[in-house]
């Protein structure tokens, strides 16, 4: 098992978010996280950075308990964070937010074929390198926070909500290319509101409500559960 | 006229430096940290009286005491980081009592100079070789000032160089983005922040060694207003922004010689006015600085 998520609980201040939660995400599979808005799902993800700390519980990635890591430690230890609102340094250029990415790649030609790959899988990044990430319109951020996430060649990557504020046709498009980095060999676990694109892409998924693991289980046969059909799909 | 207006222009060119070179310190600080290092006037300050200690006193070269200077404030800076900043940090202190900390610190030092040495000036030591002076037509160039030039231009360009091209440049302007995010792409921040520190001490320990050749003082109470003019120059350039700081501080510091310069002997006092002006109209024009900052402005403060 890649990560495995065991029992935490973790909120802001004395109220708690997550009530024990238990994911688990194996090599090579995209495993979704589903939900509506305020259930946990980006503390989730927060959690595993290192960004909020659990109170209870462990987070076990690769073999190691990275509970206790700095945020940089468990970037270095191989997971990579493409967060909600994707956050770009807006004043650096395209590709100088993809270095940042890249940071940990001590090798300058490492980084170079990296960053070829990059440009290769997102031919736009590559005609605006030079502009600052601000300056792009919201497909190409979310493109480029996709990007950030992936240069140094993560372990497994972490992205919360891919989809959020774009049209439909940027989103199919987005979420080719995930399948894509996906058939590349890495893992990913995907956080998303839309549950009919979320459960379609991956293998398995977690349905949470209120901090809680509601459900989870083989995506495909989600998608043919009665609660899960009322509930969530459709709607997106 | 025109050539008076551009004598006062080449001896200005010196202040502008001091206060550029003060004004990236603040700057990098702030962009980093979220907080004003009100105590860099203090940091410049020892930077001087290092140089003149180990040249008036010790008979050292003048060069190893532009070192030594260099170095004190570097340790300077560093000490500030860890025993004021750090522990605030760390422990989650509001804003205010980050900024009461800094201030404190600021005075702490001013008074322990003064408690040692007393606050009346004292001659810094310039080398034989800095001395005399040059004629380019009818302006005149003292030597001390060309080399100091010369020097401002190289430090600039070592400079921009290293935050615009290098990896640790580029991360410092990440860091000063956004610090949760840098660290979460695996900067180690805290590195970065102390890289900061190294650089902005030093260049006003380079901004000291001006300050004292240009006006052949040295005082405990001399970081203060050097120090504010530099920090109204961080806020002229961006906040964040680092070629915009050293701009910043060009403009208050020529600017401030240049309005002495043609207002009448007896309202020379009335100096503070040009800077405190250039302040409000900035803040009332363009909050934000003549450049583009470089950092991301949220909701809550220091959050």
């Amino acid at each position: 098992m890649l990560l495995q998520i065991n029992d935490i609980t973790a909120g802001y201040g004395e109220s708690n978010v997550l009530h024990k939660i238990n994911i688990q995400v194996d090599k090579g599979e995209i495993v979704s996280l589903i939900g509506s808005n305020g259930v946990g799902k980006t503390t989730t993800l927060r959690c595993i950075m290192g960004i909020i700390r659990p109170k209870t519980g462990s987070i076990i990635f690769d073999g190691k308990n990275v509970n206790k890591f700095s945020s940089h430690k468990i970037a270095s230890a191989g997971i990579s964070y493409s967060p909600e609102g994707r956050e770009l340094f807006g004043n650096l250029s395209v590709y100088e937010n993809l270095r940042i990415g890249g940071y940990l790649i001590q090798n300058y030609k490492d980084m170079k074929n990296r960053l070829e790959w990059v440009y290769e899988l997102f031919p736009k990044l590559y005609e605006r390198k030079n502009q600052i990430a601000s300056s792009l319109s919201g497909g190409e951020q979310q493109m480029l926070a996709i990007a950030r996430a992936i240069m140094p060649s993560p372990k497994l990557i972490l992205l919360d909500e891919p989809s959020l504020g774009l049209a439909p046709i940027i989103v199919d498009h987005i979420f080719e290319k995930i399948l894509e980095i996906n058939q590349s060999g890495t893992p990913i676990l995907l956080v998303e509101q839309n549950s009919d694109l979320a459960l379609e892409v991956s293998k398995h998924s977690y349905i949470m409500e209120k901090g809680q693991i509601r459900l989870e289980g083989d995506s495909k046969e989600l998608l043919k559960n009665d609660y899960i059909k009322n509930t969530y799909l459709g709607v997106a | 006229m025109g050539l008076y207006l551009l004598q006062q222009i080449v001896n200005s060119l010196i202040y502008g430096s001091v206060i550029g070179f003060l004004a990236i310190g603040y700057t990098m600080i702030y962009g980093i940290l979220g907080l004003i290092n009100f105590a860099h006037g203090e940091i410049f300050m020892i930077g001087a009286f290092t140089c003149y200690i180990l040249v008036t006193f010790y008979q050292f070269p003048f060069f190893a005491g532009v070192m030594g200077a260099v170095l004190a404030s570097v340790v300077t800076g560093l000490l500030l980081y860890y025993l004021v900043y750090r522990p605030c940090i760390r422990n989650k202190a509001p804003i205010v009592a980050v900024f009461i900390a800094s201030f404190g610190a600021s005075l702490g030092l001013r008074y322990l100079f003064m408690m040692i040495f007393g606050d009346q000036g004292r001659a810094f030591p310039a080398p034989a070789y800095l001395r005399g002076m040059h004629m380019v037509g009818q302006i005149v160039f003292s030597k001390r000032d060309l080399v100091m030039f010369v020097v401002t231009i190289v430090v600039m360009l070592i400079i921009t160089y290293l935050i615009k091209y290098t990896k640790v440049g580029m991360a410092m302007r990440a860091v000063s983005y956004n610090i949760k995010i840098a660290e979460v792409m695996g900067v180690n921040t805290n590195r970065i922040i102390v890289t900061t520190f190294i650089i902005g001490s030093a260049l006003a320990g380079v901004s000291a060694i001006q300050y004292g050749l240009n006006f052949g003082i040295v005082q405990p109470s001399m970081g203060f207003t050097p120090g504010l003019e530099g920090f109204i120059g961080a806020v002229i350039g961006g906040i964040g922004n680092v070629p915009g700081a050293m701009i910043g501080g060009f403009i208050v510091g020529i600017g401030e010689i240049l309005f002495v310069a043609f207002l009448p002997s007896h309202l020379s006092a009335l100096r503070p006015i040009f800077v405190w002006g250039l302040l409000f109209l900035i803040l009332f024009l363009k909050p934000t600085g003549l450049f583009r900052p470089n950092v991301k402005y949220e909701g809550t403060w220091g959050e």
